[in-house]
């Protein structure tokens, strides 16, 4: 309940966790069956679908569940490093904030009693962490990581070709932190193979990757009770259902789509039709008779020779399709009709009102079409002639039973997730602190949402952090409705009054002097009362302090979106003006280029590491050395559980070694791994986490609530769960 | 809206396989398919308490299906296995057996699950390698110019399910009939690639097995007021034939999403009865002399046919359909209205035939692709088992076509094989190992293991408590009595291998499968007069058994790759 044990509680929730998904990480983990409630019976390595089949209890490890979660539904991997990290970090704070209390935080805390007390000291760290989060880990990445980084393109041109060899091994490595130890070669062989016979030319993979990431389901066939060595890729789309008529055809086939039922009914949705006499009966069925086949014909004519229908069609079409030699494939699932038509460009047929002899426009050729028989059950092949650069191919899974199939499945899809993170671009900015002045920046973040206030967090960060410059950082939302400028990459405008941003459906945008005393900050009292009041205490708490001096303020702009502004010549000037007069202070905008990879094993952890500890030596500010450690060290938890197996010259303490000596003396790392894992899911892994633990650390109190959830939104939180 | 409930915990175990319960559990599932195993084999009576029929079985798939398991591993075991024999019908419980006895015997060295796992899959390679290859000493090519083989193949399949309760005449007689079938689904005129027929099983319960018989065509069952109304059919070469899919009771098919109002006196019924005679008239005046519906067909309908003497046979069901329209030519007609004349097919013959209590209808076409495989047992459950049986035994022979050749059954695959890994993990065991990261100590350890769950699953086919002994020159299987004397000439013993390919005649050092022995160099290569001149094989289903192999080996893998089980028990 209280907030006391906050830390603690979190400590051992994750404890508990950590042993669950340690056992499955990297090549050596190890299996774990899932039973369903069905009774169905589940293999997995999946970190996320573990700690889903876990249905936790504990509020603490539902909350880290549903991050976890969130996590994966962004980048599909590292749930199970995410646990571990995040276990690491509470484990250092535990130990850090156990040791340090009284003497690291005892002025500001005096007054409080020891709960609040406490709450504040988790307050402060969470503030560090995000401190260290938007400067500290993007810098680092950029200046020292940057260097080791390797890419999977064979050159840097603007094709970026794909270097198969390097694929392979991501792959590799991906794999045997997902599939049974002894699959994870054949598996990720059969991904490479697929994705290189997916992909028609050298460009398009980013497409092929899109497609198959969504319709990864489609693109599979499970087969149950054949050795996994079996499993195979065939070329082009097998559905799995019989044709309801075959009739074999050579060369190309021209196919069509029909989303109902080509045969007229006696009524429609809606209409009513009255039947006078038995007569009138009689001539109306032979009128759809006679209507159903002249539709047939007209296809015959056009030299269809396969219908692809969506809905189930009734017997008399069957037949006309069979006496015109028309094959006929029904109830296909809207997925597999979007799949095909994301493919073939294919647009379904529409049936003609009066008996037509225009062309048919809307069909597409395949290059055959035939039945195809895996483990005695009949699927539809079909040779798709692809109009965008996926050539269509599916994947045979085959395993001895469903669980494994499925577990296949799951981690082919999540390898296709993980590339299409792998080839966008990661962004990084941060602050550099120019040496030669003493004004350092202690960034403040004014996060402004739509109701533009976050105050609190100002206020907080006011007291902790008396330093003299605060930038504020005016987030996206914001600016969406507002002025706006048109940015390229770094945008950073000093002394933009702040009414103009908060107000505003005329923006002005008026350049003050970069060296503003405290006007800057009254520039937000005359409009919005609300704000006043908050930054009061804000002021007040600074006067309080000895450094009573505002030097400067200033207000960059983040993630701007790039939207066409008419004002977008008049605010360049500004701009070029204010970064010529910043001289002290760079805003870097960087970022980490599409398909950067490290070598697996440990690697990024061990070079995050190094670095942060260097970087936390040169660090002058207690609290950031106090995180920089906390999170340096939290980072050797992964390694040290992937070696722990390994003996000798492999275990961990002597790979430790060697890394840090060939940091030091510059030399390159040599890894005997061969795998490769990506950058940018790390780093995202690493940001995710610390944001957890972020909400972790600012949860003073628990409140159990004792009755049927009734909103719909209990429901979907239950869902993550 | 359904009441939301928070979900409960699941259960959560490590190390499943430590467990005492687990191992108990898995020891009682191994016995049971053991204890089944072979020609030997004892039945399982499976009775459940609530009521339904009793089965009695030994084989997997009848076993498999109706034995609940609830512990998770268990079902991984059963469901994996029950998998394979859908897909093979043959080699289930040499599945189960084999997996079990590999978790057992690795279970007992104690080495981590990686090094097992990684040379299990080395080891498995190497036999699958082996028993492709051509040199191997346990495999015979298939010769389809004689049935010699073939016949073996189908016996051993009969004699390895006690549970049908046949004599060696029925045994024969059966086998005859299974080859028979078999043969009869083969096309005459053969293109590149043969589409196999079908072969229709009809049941035929409570009557003697010497009386199933195996027909060309299909077989319809009719009732007898159904026979008497059938007229006497006349004679002629051809007899033309149509197939309806849509029913013919003058029902209304679907009118669509909005109402159809009909006015006062209006009568829909006679509407569509005269449709239907219409169609009975096109029917006539195209001279169809047999009609028949997968669904009903109208009385006043049938009446009509009838006075023209055409034959209407309705009810047929969907599951001759597809054989129908394949024997008899025909296109289903889904239509009403007008019937191309393209549709129709023909038959060579019809007749009616009793057999037993119950009547056919046969149709007999002029191209046999489908045969009617008339099966007869004594009673319901061992019918049950026969059908299986014979199911298992035409799979294994279209398998066989696909692959054409057997293994040697009897347990001589097994006991050869063992021998032919402990000479290669002797002899080159860098080759296996390679840059594996395991040393030889740790791969003789697990080749044991290995070869040790190969011979146990030899030895279970021995349950009257005899001896096995293996030959220090082939590595097969040999079985003497319980009671033999202790002091003894092993020729005078013994009579032949468990597949009955050597003769004790020939010295060949035997000696105890369980004792220890030094390894040998099995003589691969099959002499060919050796397989030729065997009468009587005990012969076992390539793809089937190799598939077994392969998937009890990943299975085995899996279970003891288990780390942790996570019992949902919502």
């Amino acid at each position: 309940m209280a907030a006391a044990g906050s830390v603690r509680a979190a400590l051992q929730v994750a404890e508990v966790l950590e042993t669950v998904v340690s056992c499955c990480l990297g090549p050596e983990g190890r299996q774990v069956l899932c039973t369903k409630p069905t009774g169905e019976v589940l293999l997995s390595r999946d970190g996320g679908r573990l700690l889903k089949a876990l249905h936790l209890e504990h509020p603490i490890a539902r909350m880290m569940v549903a991050c976890v979660s969130s996590h994966l539904r962004k980048t599909g991997d590292g749930a199970k490093t995410f646990i571990i990290f995040l276990c690491h970090l509470l484990r250092e704070l535990h130990a850090i904030t156990d040791k340090e209390k009284d003497s690291f935080f005892s002025e500001n805390i005096q007054t409080h009693g020891r709960h609040w007390k406490k709450c504040c000291q988790w307050k402060f760290i969470s503030q560090a962490l995000l401190t260290f989060q938007t400067q500290i880990l993007d810098y680092v990445m950029d200046h020292y990581l940057g260097r080791h980084f390797l890419s999977i393109f064979s050159s840097s041109t603007k094709e970026r070709p794909l270097c198969r060899s390097s694929l392979e091994m991501l792959l590799g490595a991906y794999f045997c932190g997902r599939v049974g130890r002894n699959n994870h070669n054949f598996v990720s062989q059969l991904m490479c193979e697929y994705f290189f016979k997916c992909t028609a030319c050298e460009s398009g993979f980013e497409e092929v990757l899109e497609l198959v990431d969504d319709c990864f389901v489609e693109l599979k066939v499970g087969v149950t009770g054949l050795p996994v060595s079996d499993s195979r890729i065939i070329a082009g789309l097998v559905l799995p259902r019989d044709f309801s008529v075959y009739c074999p055809a050579d060369g190309d086939i021209r196919i069509v789509i029909v989303i109902e039922t080509i045969q007229p009914l006696f009524s429609t949705f809606g209409s009513e039709f009255i039947l006078n006499s038995e007569a009138q009966f009689q001539t109306s069925q032979f009128w759809i008779t006679e209507r159903t086949k002249a539709i047939m014909k007209y296809l015959q004519k056009q030299n269809v020779k396969l219908l692809l229908s969506t809905v189930k069609q009734p017997d008399l079409v069957i037949y006309c399709a069979g006496l015109n030699g028309i094959s006929v494939v029904e109830c296909l699932s809207s997925e597999e009709l979007s799949l095909i038509q994301r493919v073939t460009g294919l647009a379904p047929f529409v049936v003609p009102q009066a008996s037509s002899q225009y062309e048919l426009s809307n069909t597409a050729m395949v290059k055959f079409c035939k039945p195809f028989i895996l483990r005695s059950k009949r699927y539809v092949h079909l040779g798709l002639i692809s109009t965008c650069s996926f050539t269509p191919h599916c994947i045979v899974l085959c395993g001895p039973v469903q669980g494994l199939v499925e577990q296949h499945e799951v981690a082919l899809h999540g390898a296709f997730k993980m590339l299409r993170q792998l080839f966008k671009d990661l962004d990084l900015n941060y602050v550099t602190q120019a040496g030669d002045q003493n004004c350092t920046s202690s960034p403040l973040i004014y996060k402004n949402s739509r109701e533009s206030n976050d105050l609190p967090e100002i206020v907080n960060g006011s007291i902790q952090r008396p330093y003299q410059d605060t930038v504020v950082k005016n987030k996206d939302e914001l600016a969406k409705t507002q002025t706006y400028l048109e940015a390229y990459s770094n945008l950073v405008v000093p002394s933009v009054e702040l009414e103009t941003n908060i107000l505003c459906s005329t923006p002005t945008v008026t350049l003050t002097d970069t060296y503003q005393t405290d006007a800057t900050l009254r520039c937000f009292s005359p409009d919005k009362a609300g704000i006043m009041d908050d930054h009061e205490p804000f002021i007040e708490s600074n006067s309080a302090n000895s450094t009573t001096e505002y030097t400067r303020r200033e207000i960059s702009y983040e993630n701007l979106q790039v939207t066409k502004n008419a004002r977008k010549g008049s605010m360049l000037p500004v701009r070029h003006k204010s970064l010529e007069m910043c001289t002290s202070q760079s805003y870097c905008f960087s970022s980490v280029p599409a398909g950067c990879v490290l070598p697996v094993g440990g690697n990024f952890e061990i070079l995050l590491h190094y670095y942060l500890l260097s970087y936390a030596k040169k660090c002058q500010r207690s609290e950031e050395i106090m995180v920089s450690m906390i999170i340096a060290n939290a980072l050797l938890g992964v390694p040290k559980i992937l070696y722990k197996s390994k003996k000798g010259n492999y275990s961990f303490p002597q790979i430790y070694i060697r890394a840090l000596h060939s940091l030091q003396t510059n030399q390159p790392m040599i890894s005997n791994q061969t795998g490769l894992e990506s950058v940018a899911g790390k780093y995202q892994l690493l940001t995710s986490v610390l944001q957890c633990l972020r909400n972790i650390l600012t949860i003073d109190s628990v409140i159990n609530i004792k009755r049927q959830p009734q909103e719909i939104y209990d429901q979907d939180s239950e869902e993550e769960l | 809206m359904s009441r939301l409930e928070a979900k409960k915990p699941s259960f959560c175990r490590s190390e499943p396989l430590t467990s005492e319960r687990v191992r108990a559990t898995l020891s009682v599932l191994k016995g049971i398919v053991t204890s089944c195993y072979g020609p030997a084999g004892r039945l399982k009576q499976l009775h459940n308490g609530l009521g339904g029929s009793v089965c009695t079985t030994s084989q997997s798939a009848a076993l498999l299906a109706n034995l609940p398991v609830t512990h998770p591993i268990l079902k991984i075991l059963t469901t994996s296995v029950q998998n394979h024999v859908s897909c093979f019908s043959d080699g289930g419980l040499f599945t189960a057996i084999l997996c079990c006895n590999l978790v057992e015997n690795v279970q007992r060295i104690g080495l981590t699950p990686t090094t097992v796992i990684k040379l299990n899959k080395q080891l498995l390679s190497l036999c699958t390698s082996y028993l492709k290859s051509e040199a191997c000493g346990c495999r015979i090519p298939v010769n389809f110019s004689s049935t010699q083989i073939l016949l073996c193949l189908v016996r051993s399949i009969l004699t390895s399910k006690p549970a049908c309760m046949l004599t060696t005449k029925e045994v024969d007689h059966i086998s005859t009939l299974i080859l028979r079938a078999f043969l009869l689904t083969i096309p005459e005129n053969a293109q590149d690639h043969i589409i196999l027929g079908k072969s229709i099983i009809v049941p035929l319960k409570h009557q003697r097995v010497i009386d199933s018989t195996v027909l060309p065509g299909i077989l319809i069952e009719i009732s007898e007021v159904q026979l008497m109304k059938i007229l006497p059919i006349k004679k002629s070469d051809s007899f033309k034939v149509a197939l309806f899919c849509v029913s013919l009771s003058g029902d209304l098919s679907d009118t669509g999403e909005g109402n159809v109002v009909v006015s006062y006196g209006v009568s829909l019924e006679n509407a569509v009865l005269d449709q239907l005679l219409n169609l009975g008239r096109q029917l006539v005046s195209d001279h169809v002399d047999l009609v028949l519906c997968q669904k009903v067909i109208h009385p006043s309908l049938k009446q009509f046919l009838r006075t023209h003497h055409v034959i209407a046979v309705d009810r047929v069901g969907v599951a001759v359909m597809e054989p129908l329209s394949k024997v008899t030519g025909t296109r289903p007609i889904g239509s009403l209205d007008s019937i191309s004349p393209s549709s129709y097919g023909s038959v060579k013959e019809l007749c009616t035939a009793k057999f037993g209590f119950k009547h056919f209808f046969h149709l007999i076409p002029n191209e046999t692709a489908v045969c009617s495989l008339l099966l007869c047992n004594r009673n319901d459950t061992a019918w049950d088992e026969l059908k299986l049986t014979c199911q298992t035994a035409l799979h294994a022979l279209q398998l066989t076509i696909k692959e054409p050749c057997v293994l040697l059954g009897g347990g001589c695959t097994e006991t050869h094989l063992a021998a032919y890994i402990r000479h290669k993990t002797r002899s080159e065991p860098e080759g296996i190992l390679r840059d594996d990261g395991c040393t030889q100590t740790e791969l003789q350890l697990i080749a044991e293991a290995f070869c040790s769950a190969l011979e146990s699953l030899a030895g279970s086919l021995e349950h009257d408590g005899g001896e096995i002994l293996t030959d220090g020159k082939y590595g097969h299987f040999w079985s003497v009595q319980a009671d033999s004397p202790s002091v003894v000439n092993w020729p005078d013993l013994l009579s032949r291998c468990g597949c009955g390919l050597y003769s004790s005649q020939e010295e060949l050092s035997w000696s105890f499968l369980r004792s220890a022995r030094l390894p040998f160099v099995p003589q691969t290569c099959l002499p060919c007069k050796a397989t030729d001149s065997a009468g009587n094989l005990t012969l076992d289903c390539f793809t089937a058994k190799l598939s077994g192999l392969q998937v009890a080996v990943e299975t085995a893998n899996l279970i003891l790759d288990l780390s942790y089980v996570i019992e949902d028990k919502n």
